[in-house]
C-alpha cells in the first residue's frame, strides 16, 4: 500500500551547486596579478639602480675628507717611525733612515708597522 | 719595545702612537663627525666643497705619498667643518633629524625621505645647495625626490 499522501517525487535532476569561478577567469586573474607584480619588480630593480647610485655618491663625496684625515694620521705616524729608527740605528755607520729598498722614486706605502 | 715582530691586526690594543705631527706642519681641528652626520651631509659637502675636494683628488693623482697634499687636505677638511657648523647653526633641527633616522634605519636613505626632504629643503633656503645625483638617467624624478617609490621603510 502506498503511504499516505503518495510517493516522495523521485531525485532524478542534477544537483550541481555554483563551483566559483571559471577557469578561464582563474587563469586571466592569475596572470593580471603576475603581469602587475612584474611590472613592480621591474619599476623596483630601476629604482634600486639609482638608490645605488645615490649610495656611492654619498660615499664618494665623503672620500676627500676621510682620505685627508688619514693621510694626515698616517704622515705623523711615518714620521715617528722615522724618527724611532733614527734614534735605534745611530751607532750603524752608512744606515740611511727610511731609505727604501727598491730603487723606484714612488710612492710605496710601508709594509709593515710597529704596534706600541 | 719588544724585539719580536707583532702583527698588528692581532694586537691586544689597538696600533696607537701617541707623537704628534711634527711642528712644522700646520694644525687642523679635525671634523670629528661620526658617520650618520657625515652621510647625511655628504651630498652638500661634495657641492659645497667641490672645488677643494677636486683639487685634493688631482694632487692626490699626481702622488699617493701622504706628504704631498697635506695643504690640500687641509684645506679640504677646513671647508667641511665650515659647512658642518654652518649646518649646526642653521638647520640644526632638521640636520639631527635626519642623522639620526639613518643611525636608526641602518645609515640608508630611501627609509629616511621625510626627514631629508625638510633637510634639503633647509639647505637650500639658507645656503643654496641642492642635493643633486651625477649620471642619474635625465628626464626623470631624481631618486630622493620620487613621491611614491616601490622601496620605503617597512616600519613607518
Amino acid at each position: 500500500m502506498p503511504p499516505s499522501g503518495g510517493f516522495d517525487a523521485i531525485k532524478y535532476k542534477r544537483n550541481l551547486p555554483l563551483r566559483g569561478p571559471s577557469g578561464i577567469v582563474i587563469l586571466g586573474g592569475v596572470t593580471a596579478l603576475c603581469a602587475y607584480g612584474f611590472y613592480r619588480v621591474g619599476k623596483g630593480n630601476l629604482e634600486k639602480r639609482e638608490l645605488e647610485r645615490e649610495k656611492v655618491w654619498s660615499r664618494i663625496h665623503l672620500v676627500p675628507l676621510l682620505l685627508a684625515e688619514g693621510d694626515r694620521d698616517a704622515y705623523r705616524r711615518q714620521q715617528a717611525a722615522l724618527a724611532r729608527e733614527k734614534e735605534i740605528m745611530k751607532d750603524v755607520p752608512g744606515w740611511e733612515a727610511g731609505k727604501s729598498v727598491y730603487n723606484n722614486p714612488k710612492y710605496r706605502p710601508g709594509e709593515w708597522v710597529v704596534v706600541l | 719595545m719588544s724585539g719580536r715582530y707583532h702583527d698588528p691586526s692581532e694586537a691586544a690594543q689597538p696600533y696607537s702612537d701617541p707623537t704628534p705631527l711634527p711642528n712644522n706642519v700646520p694644525k687642523v681641528q679635525e671634523l670629528g663627525a661620526t658617520s650618520a652626520p657625515l652621510k647625511s651631509a655628504a651630498f652638500f659637502l661634495g657641492a659645497y666643497c667641490k672645488d677643494y675636494n677636486e683639487d685634493f683628488m688631482l694632487c692626490k693623482s699626481e702622488n699617493r705619498d701622504p706628504e704631498h697634499c697635506l695643504k690640500e687636505g687641509r684645506r679640504v677638511t677646513r671647508c667641511a667643518i665650515d659647512l658642518i657648523s654652518k649646518m649646526r647653526d642653521s638647520c640644526a633641527a632638521e640636520f639631527e633629524q635626519h642623522w639620526s633616522c639613518l643611525e636608526k634605519h641602518n645609515q640608508e636613505y630611501y627609509p629616511c625621505r621625510t626627514p631629508e626632504r625638510t633637510l634639503n629643503k633647509c639647505m637650500f633656503e639658507k645656503f643654496g645647495l641642492v642635493k643633486t645625483i651625477p649620471g642619474s638617467p635625465e628626464g626623470k624624478t631624481p631618486i630622493h625626490e620620487v613621491r611614491n617609490p616601490v622601496f620605503t621603510g617597512v616600519q613607518k
